[in-house]
């Protein structure tokens, strides 16, 4: 029992010291800041709709596509970190594999920027 | 040429039936015609150059099931040989008749197009026959006899906007079938018990089979007697014999043509064919042979018996094929099968021949068919009048009596006089009392109606409607040409073939193919029998070639050899027993046997004189006196309203049952109440979960899901 | 490497064609030469399914077994193709006449029969799934390629969220079998998973893979999404949902339970014989009260899948057999079908209603004779070559013990043969409507339907050598 109380020790300290960092942080704002509030400073930020608004809504279809083709590269750089940190050790095939998957994945961003899905007119 | 002969009507059959729109009604009859021709002519060269011995020829592997391996293959023999120029001859006489016969039939409406199809019905049924009588095999032969059912269904029922008509050919169709079972039994009885049906097979078991003993029907049998007696229900069927013969009078509602061909010449002398055919079988029981001759003598009596007072000349005329059908089967069972073809053969003339006569008086009477409506057509009518006239001198027997006159040794008369004869002296040498009474007796009658007819239709005063009568015109030349062509083979058939097939052994041997030999002595006794059997084979064989060399030279050494058939059976057409003598018994029987079937020919034709010319009131008053006997004849016996209180009420009853109860309740019932209650509530229930919205399939799948784990982790899995 | 390569030369090579393609068409004149792109990818599938079918032999791995090249892959590849090659023929003049005959749909079907091709050809839970994700996620847009129409829409959402449930389930199912095995290739699988000992986790990771396969063959329980995407998705697209990707996960299904589960048949077959039963009866009974005829054929075509589950369920060689021609014959009847459906239409616009049919014999006694043969296939009636599938199948579910399943088969076939008889009742004795459809001229339809329709009769001789090869594969794959 107490050997596991033992091994969570650490988080609870660790608990400790952000939540007391925390409370620093803000009572320093408190205490240091200027003050000059206007409406749009005061609005809670939303990217490209108005924070309080009907939540049914229809928008545009293209802030989908704009944030799949985020999450889209994003999973590529998420391939090529491990690919590169082990680039050393893998073989040529590794080398071309990762070529060939840059490849198709260029290829699907030529169709799409000649298709015109990029644009936001 | 003999797959030309087969083939030709079905050809025929096809391209007018299927193909008149395209070459138009007219030639589409025509190429119908010639190919049945061309048919008969081919026929008749294989009949002329047949030389006896038996051939196979196949066309086709058919059927492969089991330990059943069935050849489609044409068997030609002389039986085979016989039957093609019958079929052949009379089909293409038909077929040619037709054309002027079947012309402005009031049966049908302006621009209607009917002719095509009656030609082609004819040609099939022409391809069915042959197909029956060329079979090598039981299933083919079953092939044919349905085959000519279906035909003969299709042609009486041809009118098919007469009630009756349609009526008759159900009547034909159902008859046949319990015939048809029965000769079905008798091929499954012969496979079950030889384990094949090739006819070659079935031949040679045939010895066998007489010392088997089947149980059937919770009966001991011996095998070869319930064989020749299940095939002989059928060829009771097809012949229209006694007990299964009520649908023969009625096929007369068919168009005359139809009933010269099927229901006189060719199709009702299939069950002759087929007892000829089984022979070797039939030699081996004598039980169904006896009581294949009471049947055919009782039949012969009896159907003359009714012919004698019907009215409607083509029922007289089939009455009387019924009854020359039964002389037929008192020939074969007795063991006379030679005589029995010859009667079939003479026969296939001469009443093809009285039935398109019959058409012919009924073509020029506008389709009059009632004699009492016809009288003194003879001067109208001229040609027609002589072709009846020879038809029925024929049938009658009528010919010189052997101790006045004969040609070599030929008897001199019409065909019917020799096979007839051939027939009644055959039964008397066999020591049949009944056959031979009942076959003179029938003589008699044949002799009375046939004249009845003859005197009723062209004697006399007309009578009926004035206005036909004087309309009556003789037929066209169409018509005339096949009555001619028949009344050649009506005078001349018998005494051309006499010898053949009713000659001496040897003669008759040859013309079957039978192998023979010289016999030491008239009664063999047991022990001799048994030496000349091993020889039989090889010598026999030597002696029939030297035989069929010499043969023609000495005449007149006949009388001085004796000769009896040795063939095993299957060798030649026709077999039989080594002690069957019959044919050279029945050439000597008394001459007031001989001349018995001429007397009662005499006898019928004065009291038909007396009756219809010299006192015409008399019938009437005689029907009078005896009404009960009168009525007895005229309502042929009451089979017809007999079976209908026995069979066809209870059938009819037992069917409504079924489908009132039985169908209509059970089975709808439950049907229906699963068709239209519990289906469609299923339907509408999923219907409602078909809803539409994803969260009630998210939910389907995941109530699935869990019933598939809940379910593995009751069960665990296989454990 | 360089072997592995040239097993897997036919998928590489089409994926560079719809690469290619795509690019070619997007940098010229686009949806211009989309007819083109049709007709070049109807015949690069013509020539893969000859290539494949003609060369290959026995059974070969590549990538460490990720990659299984054998006769039942092989098989169903042929059919793959040429089934997706007459699709796209017989759609590309409706979906001109439609104007949404766009350049990427022949390339969206590339990209889904390369995913297919991955599917029947897998050894591992890894390219299973990536073939099978290859194929959903093009055909989730080929569904809603009518992106005006509000079905179109609704169709390809529609499937798109419940299929990626199923793959959820099928993913969860995957790590369950990892988790318990250790080893994703189905070679190892097949090793720990014994029948009568087989652990509980293994047994539920087999459950799941199995709801994921059942999903994509749309069987019973996990069907609910096919007649709304059947009857929303433009026809063209419903021919090919109904065709090709039933036949691939079919086989996937088939190859993940032998493969993989084929030392515990007794432990999936309960399963399977529960997926059929439910298919066949569900199918029959919900398709009688439909009145649109691309409804009808998703309830029909669960209907089939129930059979072909039944085949599967024996467990056995001739089960496997049985299957691949009940699918063979299967998707040959829905070609011909789908022809005539693509026919139906009324001044131009395409209709769906069974009631269009009334007395359609009348105007076209030989498009509806040959629609009359394959509904009497469809439904299993004696000389048609449908009957000879269903017979097939029954027999191996005999064979196997089975005698119930080939029973309910049997009376689920005689509910179900109601629905296909009352199209040729409207066909041949409906009433006199005004709402009559007039019928589409196009030749390529009219040679489909009829060709599938003789092959309907005539492959009763000898199935065209099908058997034989049904045979072969399913001696590759059970073993």
């Amino acid at each position: 029992m107490d050997e596991m109380l033992r091994e969570y020790a650490p988080i609870l300290m660790f608990l400790a010291v952000a939540i007391g960092l925390g409370l620093v942080l803000i009572l320093a704002a408190v205490v240091l800041a200027v003050r000059n509030p206007d409406p749009e400073k005061v609005s809670a930020y939303e990217c490209g709709f108005n924070a309080f608004d009907d939540a049914r809504m229809k928008f545009d279809v293209r802030f989908y596509l704009v944030s799949i083709l985020f999450i889209i590269f994003d999973l590529e750089i998420a391939f090529l970190f491990p690919w590169a940190v082990a680039f050393k050790d893998i073989s040529m095939v590794g080398f071309w594999s990762m070529m060939v998957f840059l490849a198709v994945l260029t290829i699907g961003f030529a169709y799409e920027w000649k298709k015109g899905a990029l644009e936001w007119q | 040429m003999e797959t030309i002969i087969l083939f030709s009507p079905l050809v025929g059959a096809l391209l007018c039936g299927f193909g008149w729109r395209v070459f138009g009604e007219r030639a589409a009859m025509w190429i119908a015609t010639a190919l049945l021709f061309l048919a008969a002519i081919l026929s008749w060269i294989v009949f002329l150059t047949f030389d006896g011995t038996t051939e196979q020829i196949q066309i086709l592997r058919w059927i492969e099931s089991g330990s059943l391996s069935t050849d489609w293959s044409i068997r030609l023999d002389r039986l085979t040989a016989i039957m093609l120029i019958v079929v052949t001859t009379v089909s293409a006489l038909v077929h040619l008749y037709s054309f002027g016969y079947m012309d402005h039939d009031p049966q049908w409406r302006e621009g209607e197009v009917y002719k095509p199809r009656f030609f082609a019905y004819l040609s099939f049924f022409t391809f069915a026959m042959l197909m029956l009588v060329t079979s090598d095999n039981l299933a083919q032969m079953f092939f044919g006899w349905e085959g000519v059912g279906v035909a003969s269904y299709l042609l009486i029922g041809f009118y098919y906007r007469k009630p009756s008509a349609n009526a008759a050919a159900i009547k034909a169709f159902v008859v046949n079938r319990v015939g048809d079972f029965g000769f079905a039994l008798g091929i499954f009885a012969l496979f079950f018990l030889t384990d094949s049906i090739r006819f070659d097979d079935v031949f040679a078991e045939a010895p066998r089979l007489a010392e088997t003993q089947l149980t059937f029907l919770w009966t001991e049998w011996n095998a070869a007697n319930l064989v020749a007696f299940l095939l002989f229900i059928g060829a009771m069927g097809k012949s229209a014999q006694l007990l299964l013969h009520t649908w023969l009078p009625d096929a007369m509602e068919g168009p005359t043509p139809v009933s010269a061909l099927i229901h006189a010449a060719t199709m009702v002398t299939a069950g002759v064919f087929l007892v000829c055919r089984m022979s070797p079988v039939l030699e081996f029981a004598p039980e169904a042979m006896a009581f294949v001759t009471v049947l055919g003598a009782l039949t012969a009596f009896f159907a003359a018996s009714v012919g004698l007072v019907q009215t409607d000349i083509k029922r007289v005329i089939a009455y009387s094929t019924c009854s020359q059908l039964g002389y037929m089967f008192v020939a074969a069972g007795v063991g006379m099968y030679s005589a029995a073809m010859f009667h079939l053969f003479t026969h296939a003339f001469f009443k093809a021949m009285l039935f398109l006569g019959a058409g012919s008086v009924i073509h020029a009477m506008h389709h009059e068919q009632d004699m009492m409506n016809y009288g003194g057509l003879r001067k109208r009518i001229p040609y027609t009048f002589w072709a009846m006239m020879i038809g029925t001198l024929a049938i009658t027997g009528v010919g010189v009596p052997v101790w006045i006159l004969t040609l070599g040794e030929i008897p001199i008369g019409f065909a019917g006089f020799h096979s007839k004869d051939a027939i009644v002296e055959s039964a008397y040498a066999a020591g049949s009392g009944i056959g031979f009474w009942a076959l003179v007796i029938a003589a008699l009658f044949t002799s009375f109606y046939s004249w009845r007819l003859m005197f009723l239709t062209f004697y006399g005063e007309p009578r009926g409607n004035k206005h036909t009568h004087e309309h009556a015109h003789e037929s066209p030349v169409v018509m005339l040409i096949p009555l001619g062509v028949l009344a050649l083979g009506a005078v001349f058939a018998g005494m051309i073939w006499y010898k053949s097939f009713f000659g001496h052994v040897d003669q008759v041997a040859k013309f079957y193919g039978i192998p023979y030999a010289e016999a030491t002595e008239h009664a063999e006794d047991h022990d001799d029998k048994t030496q000349a059997e091993p020889a039989a084979d090889g010598p026999a064989d030597a002696h029939h070639v030297d035989a069929a060399e010499g043969g023609q030279g000495d005449e007149k050494g006949h009388g001085a050899h004796h000769y009896a058939f040795v063939g095993e059976p299957g060798q030649g057409s026709l077999y039989v027993a080594p002690g069957n003598t019959l044919l050279d018994d029945a050439h000597k029987v008394p001459y007031w046997v001989k001349t018995s079937p001429f007397a009662a020919m005499l006898i019928g034709l004065l009291f038909a004189y007396w009756f219809y010319i010299v006192n015409p009131s008399l019938p009437g008053k005689l029907a009078e006196n005896q009404r009960p006997l009168y009525l007895f004849l005229k309502n042929k016996w009451y089979f017809d309203e007999l079976y209908n209180v026995i069979f066809v009420q209870p059938a009819l009853w037992i069917g409504r049952q079924l489908w009132r109860k039985g169908d209509g309740n059970v089975i709808d019932g439950s049907i229906n109440g699963v068709a239209m209650g519990i289906v469609p509530f299923f339907t509408r229930l999923a219907g409602r979960v078909q809803s539409g919205y994803i969260f009630t399939y998210a939910f389907a799948m995941v109530i699935g899901i869990a019933v598939l784990i809940t379910w593995m982790t009751m069960s665990g899995g296989a454990n | 490497m360089a072997t592995d390569l040239t097993l897997i030369l036919p998928e590489v090579f089409m994926a560079c064609f719809a690469m290619l393609g795509l690019i070619l068409a997007v940098y010229t004149s686009k949806d211009g030469m989309a007819s083109q792109l049709v007709w070049a990818t109807s015949a690069v599938f013509l020539v893969m399914a000859i290539w494949i079918g003609t060369t290959g032999e026995g059974t070969n791995v590549a990538f460490d077994g990720m990659f299984v090249d054998d006769a039942f892959s092989r098989f169903c590849k042929v059919a793959i193709l040429l089934s997706a090659a007459a699709i796209l023929l017989m759609s590309e003049g409706y979906m001109a006449d439609r104007g949404i005959l766009r350049f990427e749909y022949p390339m969206l079907i590339v990209l889904a029969v390369v995913g297919m091709m991955m599917m029947v050809s897998a050894g591992d839970l890894m390219s299973l799934y990536m073939g099978l994700e290859l194929q959903s996620l093009a055909l989730y847009v080929v569904a809603s390629l009518r992106r005006d129409s509000v079905k179109s829409t609704e169709a390809g959402l529609k499937y798109f969220v419940l299929g990626a449930l199923s793959s959820g389930l099928l993913l969860y199912g995957a790590s369950l079998v990892y988790g318990y095995s250790g080893t994703t290739l189905f070679s190892g699988i097949i090793q720990t998973a014994k029948s009568g000992d087989m652990s509980l986790g293994l047994l539920f990771g087999l459950v799941f893979l199995a709801a994921g396969f059942a999903f994509k063959v749309s069987a019973v329980p996990f069907h609910m999404w096919t007649p709304d995407v059947y009857e929303g998705s433009p026809t063209p697209i419903t021919a090919f949902f109904a065709t090709a990707p039933k036949l691939a996960a079919m086989a996937l299904f088939a190859r993940v339970m032998h493969d993989a589960f084929g030392s515990a048949v007794r432990d999936w077959q309960q399963i399977i014989a529960f997926l059929s039963v439910l298919s066949m009866f569900l199918g029959a009974v919900a398709a009688i009260g439909q009145t649109n005829i691309k409804r009808l054929m998703a309830f029909s075509s669960i209907a089939h899948m129930g059979y072909a589950l039944m085949g599967l369920a024996a467990g056995t060689v001739l089960g496997v057999q049985a299957m691949l021609v009940y699918m063979a014959i299967y998707v040959t009847m829905n070609v011909g079908t789908f022809a005539f459906i693509l026919m139906m239409q009324r001044d131009g616009q395409p209709v769906t209603d069974i009631a269009s049919l009334n007395l359609y014999a009348r105007r076209e006694p030989g498009r509806a004779l040959a629609m009359l043969v394959l509904l009497f296939s469809l439904a299993g009636v004696p000389p048609m070559l449908g009957f000879f599938g269903k017979l097939y199948v029954l027999r191996a579910a005999y064979d196997a013990g089975l005698i119930w399943l080939a029973v309910a088969g049997v009376i689920a076939s005689v509910i179900g043969a109601f629905y296909y008889l009352r199209i040729v009742f409207f066909m041949y004795f409906g009433d006199e409507t005004d709402e009559v459809m007039t019928g589409s001229k196009s030749p390529i339809l009219s040679g489909f339907l009829m060709a599938s329709a003789t092959i309907m009769v005539v492959g009763i001789v000898n199935m065209f050598g099908i058997e034989g090869a049904a045979a072969f594969a399913a001696t590759a794959l059970v073993n």
